[in-house]
């Protein structure tokens, strides 16, 4: 069985006014299994948004394509005109539950008439009535109470209920791969679970088919993802299992990640937080040797010089030369 | 009923608060003229006491201080008069009663200059005219204004560079400039329309082929001052409002989802929209004065003119007739707008029903 | 300071601040170096542009390069007088509603949109029509800065109110300022800056205002301003008679100290507001 979603050494780079080249994501490869859900975890400009941008396809200048190859369900999306990628794959193949869903809803618009206005987009030939009752459906199968969601305008309904309302726009085509991009971040606790448990349904409805599950709180994934792949200026620097990476990380950032966050989780020694010094590389000049060894705390002089590969270290693969 | 529709609330609200804004305005039109120490008899006295006797003068002011109201007389219309046989002037407070009863009645009084010419019956030759160019002009103007503004900020580019810049001139440049440079250049210079007037003279208004052919010419020239004027004061907001909503989160989610681009677009013009009419409502009454100007530059016959030719010959009830009117227009045209965002607005209504949990 | 060196760096700041300088220049060194007389005839009425006479004459013979540069000055002072005025009315008013909230802030915001609602001009209009005899610069200034006061206090309430809730209010309210004092050392030295944006407004409403009620022949009595050049050309046929010097340049004039005064204002919001720098 072919992966649900394939990306194959994906670059992307931003073209600045000045005609500044900023490479975001350079040389990005992994796999997305059915059933599976991967977590990426990093910190904001590491180059998770854009990345997902690639992945789906979404190219809106100054964003180009610099190279490399995305499948979903064997089928390459690079290459398809913007009409295309918007009729066929957006949404539709593969959607994205924003971050900042809170405010991602047309605030004059309601909700059963933005998600009428996604079904029609993709497929003209809809019928309207047949739409609503197909909403209705939907709703209530996510657990939604379809008659107050679907004819409430977004100002009329709570942080929580929003947050559900977009899940449910976002997954109405059915798409193979949903990414989930920080859909926990501006949410009290119990909404946060009640948010996670409803992809975790949505996944076993058979609504979609694999999760990407994107955070900056590494140690939220332990309850969420599979595997996770930890990003830092555009590369994937480990990528493991959740158990791996979360209770044995090896990467000097994957290790400062985990230090850097609070977490109650059962099995994590409460330690005070430590704040990672220093900010990530400006991507917009030329890389040199590890983008990390700025920061790194075991740096040495080489770091600054040799370019680090991926390299598999106990299953898992670590992009440092001096990890063992 | 009222608390299950909060739309209709929103709109008995406002309907109120108009009324308490027409109040105010007919008061500051009633007392603003009598602060100083303008006297409609006195200049009517003025106009015709050379030729008369002291006797003939003293019956003739008697008859005008009765005329205008400002004494107080009998049920069978005689003066009443105090011990010394001069005529009982009426206080502030009553005249100030009388004239709110015969304005809704729709009695505005003569008027000093067309003696003995009712008030009312000037205003109703010229408000038609007033009407019939200020209304489509503001309304196009808003249109067009707003969906020029609207493409400049969505195709940017070489029409954005070229357009934003007029606009902006178009939106600084006074009302009545545009009215003499247009009335100048294009009337008098290079004679393409006429410069004076609403139609030909020796024309009797009708609704006759002929004349509305003459006076759709001599419209020309006083629309495009107020069109002109209007288009590029809300392009330029529109145009604003619309590169902001064009980054907002909303629409990245839209396109994200897949959705068309027509439909973003509809979504960020009638977001857009929304705030360019709460300004249309507070900019009303400001559009109508230059317009009103813009009339008198041009002399069309229309409560512009009326205004300017009372103002110079202190024909206070016509001063007074006209403002009131103007006014009234102005506040009904704010609340239609006002109502119309009701209904847009989901906020608004939100807001009213008691807002989100 | 930084600000205001920011400010300097602007172009459009520039352009603004230069065209203002120069018609203020115009107005108060011009009668320095020729020699300005608005009152006498000095030929025939609507002598076009000569070596002699710059702009030629108006409709009594009276030379127009005097009467433009009197009434730039006339109509400069009425902006500023009208301007001040109407900032200080607006300020006051919008401050106070602003922090107190409540009550207090629903009459006041209720009453300055009742005001606004109402058409200035009209108002303008009426006071004006009433004052026969009495119409001199400074009264007329005083009416205009009276009737545009509304949008002023409307801006600077919206800032005002944003502020009430800020930390270093609410302490001094715990410390036991009275309002009057909070409003002075803790809120008003915030709004200076805007506070001044709106008063170059408020001038450049003014002028206008000044213009075109001039031009309906409620202008000044006794003196020569801007739009009163403006009314007389109207009704005595300049237009017509094609003597465009008896009121382009004035136009002209009034155009050009409103955009300066518009675009020192916009460039003035590009600096003090970084929300709106792109």
């Amino acid at each position: 069985m072919a992966p649900v979603l394939e990306v194959d050494h994906l670059r992307v780079h931003y073209l600045t006014r000045f005609g500044v080249k900023i490479q975001a994501v350079d040389d990005v490869s992994f796999r997305l299994e059915e059933g599976q859900i991967l977590g990426i975890a990093g910190e904001s400009g590491c180059g998770k948004t854009t990345l997902v941008s690639g992945c789906m396809g979404l190219y809106i200048p100054p964003l180009h394509h610099t190279s490399g190859d995305v499948r979903i369900a064997g089928r390459s999306i690079i290459g398809l005109g913007p009409e295309q990628n918007r009729r066929e794959v957006l949404g539709r193949r593969i959607s994205i539950i924003p971050q900042g869903a809170l405010n991602s809803l047309n605030p004059t618009r309601k909700i059963k008439d933005l998600a009428a206005d996604m079904i029609l987009s993709h497929d003209e030939s809809a019928d309207k009535k047949q739409i609503h009752e197909r909403l209705r459906q939907r709703f209530e199968r996510i657990g939604m109470d379809a008659e107050q969601v679907l004819g409430a305008y977004p100002v009329e309904l709570p942080a929580g209920m929003k947050q559900r309302a977009v899940i449910g726009i976002s997954t109405l085509l059915d798409p193979k791969v949903v990414i989930a991009d920080e859909p926990t971040s501006a949410l009290d606790v119990s909404t946060q679970k009640a948010v996670i448990r409803l992809l975790f349904d949505l996944m076993d409805e058979g609504i979609v088919s694999s999760m990407i599950f994107i955070t900056h709180e590494l140690p939220l994934l332990r309850h969420v993802s599979s595997s996770i792949a930890v990003m830092y200026a555009g590369e994937f620097v480990e990528v493991g299992t959740t158990e791996e990476v979360i209770y044995h990380p090896r990467h000097p950032y994957t290790k400062a990640l985990m230090s850097s966050t609070l977490s109650a989780e059962p099995g994590q020694r409460i330690r005070k937080p430590v704040a990672i010094e220093g900010a990530p590389p400006n991507l917009a000049k030329p890389m040199v040797g590890c983008r990390f060894a700025e920061r790194c705390p075991t740096v040495r002089p080489a770091c600054h010089t040799e370019r680090q590969h991926l390299r598999l270290v106990e299953g898992r693969q670590v992009r440092c030369d001096y990890v063992e | 009923m009222l608390r299950n529709h909060p739309t209709l609330r929103h709109m008995v609200g406002r309907m109120g608060w108009y009324l308490l804004t027409f109040l105010v305005a007919v008061t500051i039109n009633f007392f603003l003229p009598r602060l100083g120490d303008a006297n409609p008899v006195d200049t009517m006295m003025a106009k015709v006491s050379g030729s008369l006797d002291s006797q003939s003068a003293k019956d003739k002011e008697e008859a005008y201080l009765k005329e205008f109201g400002l004494v107080e007389v009998d049920s069978d219309g005689t003066l009443q008069r105090d011990a010394a046989g001069k005529p009982i002037r009426t206080s502030l407070a009553s005249q100030f009663g009388r004239y709110l009863a015969k304005s809704l009645r729709g009695d505005l009084g003569t008027s000093i200059l067309q003696h003995p010419k009712r008030v009312s019956e000037i205003i109703k030759t010229a408000l038609p005219w007033t009407l019939a160019l200020q209304l489509p002009t503001i309304v196009l103007g808003w249109i067009a204004g707003n969906l020029l503004g609207a493409l400049a900020a969505y195709r940017r580019g070489v029409f954005d560079r070229v357009f934003y810049p007029l606009a902006l001139l178009a939106s600084a440049v006074p009302a009545f400039c545009v009215g003499i440079l247009l009335v100048y250049l294009f009337g008098i210079r290079l004679e393409w329309f006429p410069a004076v007037g609403g139609y030909d003279d020796g024309m009797v208004p009708s609704w006759s082929w002929g004349f509305l052919e003459s006076a759709s010419y001599y419209y020309v020239l006083p629309f495009l001052s107020i069109f002109l004027i209007v288009v590029g004061g809300q392009a330029i907001g529109m145009r604003s409002m619309c590169i902001y909503e064009l980054g907002t989160d909303y629409v990245k989610y839209a396109k994200l989802l897949g959705i068309r681009e027509s439909k973003i677009l509809l979504y960020m013009f009638r977001n857009a929209m929304l705030p360019q009419l709460t300004g249309l409502a507070l900019a009303l009454g400001t559009m109508v004065g230059g317009a009103l100007i813009t009339e008198m530059i041009f002399s069309y016959p229309g409560l512009g003119m009326a205004v300017l030719t009372a103002i110079q010959g202190n024909d206070y009830p016509l001063i007074t007739g006209c403002t009131l009117l103007v006014t009234t227009c102005v506040l009904v045209a704010n609340f239609s707008v006002d109502v119309l965002i009701g209904f847009l607005d989901p906020r608004i209504r939100a807001a009213h029903a008691g807002g989100a949990a | 300071m930084k600000l205001l060196l920011g400010l300097f760096k602007s172009p459009s700041f520039l352009v603004g601040i230069g065209l203002f300088s120069a018609t203020v220049l115009l107005a108060l060194g011009a009668p320095l170096f020729f020699h300005v007389d608005p009152y006498t005839r000095v030929g025939l009425p609507f002598l076009p542009p000569s070596s002699a006479h710059w702009l030629g004459t108006d409709h009594m013979g009276v030379d127009m390069f005097s009467m433009l540069v009197t009434g730039l000055r006339s109509s400069l002072e009425v902006g500023l007088v009208a301007g001040t005025v109407a900032t200080l009315a607006g300020t006051l008013i919008g401050v106070y509603g602003g922090f107190k909230g409540g009550l207090v802030d629903d009459v006041l915001t209720a009453a300055t949109n009742l005001f606004l609602v109402i058409p200035s001009l009209i108002v303008l209009i009426l006071l004006s029509s009433s004052l026969e005899h009495g119409r001199s610069l400074f009264l007329i200034a005083l009416i205009i800065g009276c009737t545009t006061w509304t949008w002023s206090a409307r801006a600077v309430r919206a800032q005002s109110a944003s502020l009430r809730g800020r930390d270093h209010v609410n302490l001094a309210r715990i410390n036991g300022y009275g309002t009057f004092g909070i409003v002075v050392l803790h809120i008003l030295p915030y709004l200076l800056s805007y506070i001044f944006m709106v008063f170059i407004l408020q001038t450049a409403t003014g002028i206008l205002a000044e213009a075109s009620i001039s031009m309906l022949g409620l202008g000044p009595y006794d003196s020569v301003s801007l739009g009163k050049i403006l009314n007389e050309a109207i009704r005595n046929e300049a237009l017509t008679d094609g003597a465009w010097w008896a009121f382009a340049p004035a136009m002209f004039l009034v155009t050009v100290i409103a955009f300066a005064l518009f675009v020192i204002n916009t460039s003035m919001e590009g600096v003090f507001n970084p929300r709106l720098r792109k």
